[in-house]
């Protein structure tokens, strides 16, 4: 197989992947969750069949909603559907759309989209809803110095905070892998992201229990598609941190280094396993821990604020 | 567009295994201070002293020492095995009645966790910045030639000692007490391997029985503190009596 794709279809394929990929990830993580509970689970396959089932249904707004209730699902879509043109999810070297956005323009899509879901729940005048989304932005709040000092170790690392450099970094030896601050970097991202995709030291990521609830009650008061777009837009934004934490920190191989359409389609293969070892994983954990109760969470934050620290402190006496 | 141009030279595997070693033993100081029951913080400590023996081993290794192949032996009989079982038997003897926490230990912290570990990240970073600025790099005698692993090494075992005792400052109970001050021993058994790993092993070993000395000493503390006041916390001896 020796045919080139043209750049422009490779940036499309990339955002095919996540968009396409991101509910076949997320129902191999429920279904290895199901099975280490010694239940048989839900079908790989089943979150496909609950996204078409729901964009079949019935879209309804509460009385007095504005369109901004409508249009925040698919700016929060749209918003995902962005992300995958300016971090590495198949190829080694830059695409053109690749250098539009640093690891900072990813950050603020990702808080584009969880803003304005957020705001579309408070025009409905639901309790919970509203509770959800106040409690999403308090807890992503306390959880940004922590991301902020991620993106400060890939700064002092290679010199840009381009998601590319980095992975290249990594690539480029094995004592750029053990040293203390890629290692530090990564464990605390791999701790914000459990945060922010709602598993289980923080949040029940199944449950219905309003007590503990954080991004899940935020999407109470959608139906029919929009819903849809919504569990989607989670998938996605799950898919995309599994992907930046593989193929920008821990694991940047099996990406595509030419054109070739043979490299290209093992890339996306090479992407989806790595996707679904990251679950394979977190399901361990959620299945080995107990949830934390809503005021620890800080306290989870905190140790992963340390290590993120730590990170940049190893790097600023130079050894780390 | 080159993208590896500003990229910090890494240093070697064994270097960047000893400063991974270093960065885990401070995390695992930082567990300590946030943990709230001594059997948990004595499972740190055994798992810290192994980290330490590990560390001997690698730098033995590195270094051709082979000595340190003995110390590293002994460190971790002593220190994975030895310290935590007299510390276990010590406290489960103060109350054979409740067999998994003596009592005075839990609830002595008197900062929260997450401020405990602010305070702890500010020290840490004190410590850091203070090894910093000795401008260590290029220490000939230490790991790895001149590349600035000691340094970073170096200000790890400092940023831990400050850590412990900063666990030892805000935890009010002498079994809190007691391990901080062991697992102070842990970082600077880290700093001699790091800075002086040719130490003649009659050195190493004398250090390793000044911790059966603590041992011995705070063993001695916790029964008589026990026996005067029935808990282990400090908090009433904040009033001198005659």
């Amino acid at each position: 197989m020796s045919v080139a794709l043209p750049v422009p279809v490779i940036q499309l394929l990339q955002v095919l992947t996540v968009a396409l990929g991101a509910p076949g990830v997320t129902g191999v993580i429920a279904k290895v969750e199901a099975r280490l509970q010694g239940r048989r689970g839900p079908r790989v396959l089943q979150p496909y069949y609950d996204l078409a089932k729901l964009f079949r249904k019935e879209a309804l707004a509460p009385e007095g909603a504005s369109w901004f209730f409508l249009a925040a699902p698919v700016i929060a879509v749209a918003a995902y559907l962005t992300i995958p043109l300016l971090i590495p999810v198949l190829t080694t070297y830059g695409l053109p759309l690749g250098y539009m956005g640093d690891i900072l323009g990813g950050g603020f899509l990702l808080s584009l989209a969880s803003f304005v879901v957020a705001a579309a729940a408070l025009e409905t005048g639901d309790p919970y809803a509203q509770m959800g989304s106040s409690r999403a932005k308090t807890f992503s709040a306390i959880a940004e110095p922590v991301v902020l000092f991620v993106v400060f170790t890939v700064a002092l690392l290679t010199g840009t905070d381009l998601p590319y450099a980095l992975a290249a970094t990594v690539r480029s030896s094995a004592g750029q892998v053990i040293r203390p601050a890629h290692l530090l970097a990564s464990a605390a991202l791999f701790m914000v992201i459990l945060h922010e995709t709602g598993r289980i030291p923080v949040e029940t990521h199944t449950g219905t229990n309003e007590f503990g609830m954080i991004e899940e009650a935020r999407a109470f008061e959608h139906s029919g598609p929009f819903f849809a777009l919504l569990k989607w837009g989670s998938e996605l934004k799950q898919l995309i941190l599994y992907t930046i934490l593989a193929d920008v920190f821990l694991a940047p191989w099996g990406l595509a280094s030419t054109r070739q359409l043979g490299a290209v389609i093992l890339a996306i293969v090479a992407l989806l396993a790595k996707a679904c070892a990251v679950g394979c994983v977190v399901a361990v954990i959620d299945d080995s821990f107990a949830k934390l109760r809503l005021f620890k969470i800080t306290e989870y934050v905190s140790a992963a604020f340390l290590i993120a620290v730590l990170g940049v402190f190893t790097l600023y006496l130079g050894g780390g | 567009m080159s993208l590896a141009s500003a990229v910090q030279a890494a240093p070697g595997v064994y270097e960047g295994v000893a400063n991974v070693i270093a960065a885990v033993m401070l995390l695992i100081e930082f567990g300590m201070l946030r943990q709230a029951l001594a059997r948990d913080q004595i499972r740190l400590y055994m798992a810290q002293s192994a980290l330490i023996s590990v560390l001997a081993v690698v730098i033995a290794a590195d270094r051709n020492l082979p000595d340190l192949y003995a110390l590293a032996g002994l460190s971790a009989a002593l220190k994975v095995v030895a310290v935590p079982l007299v510390m276990r038997r010590l406290l489960g003897r103060i109350d054979p009645d409740i067999q998994d926490e003596a009592p005075g230990v839990a609830g002595s912290q008197t900062l929260s966790p997450a401020s405990a570990v602010l305070a702890g990240i500010v020290l840490a970073a004190f410590g850091f910045f203070c090894f910093g600025s000795l401008k260590l790099h290029g220490f000939a005698g230490g790991l790895g030639g001149n590349n600035g692993a000691p340094a970073l090494a170096l200000a790890l075992a400092a940023a831990m000692v400050l850590v412990s005792f900063g666990l030892m400052i805000v935890r009010r109970d002498v079994a809190s007490q007691a391990i901080g001050f062991f697992s102070l021993e842990n970082a600077i058994s880290l700093a001699a391997l790091v800075v002086a790993s040719g130490l003649p092993l009659i050195l190493e070993t004398a250090f390793l029985f000044d911790l059966l000395v603590a041992v011995v000493v705070f063993g001695m503390l916790i029964r008589t503190h026990h026996a005067r006041a029935e808990s282990l916390s400090t908090a009433d001896l904040t009033r001198l009596r005659g």
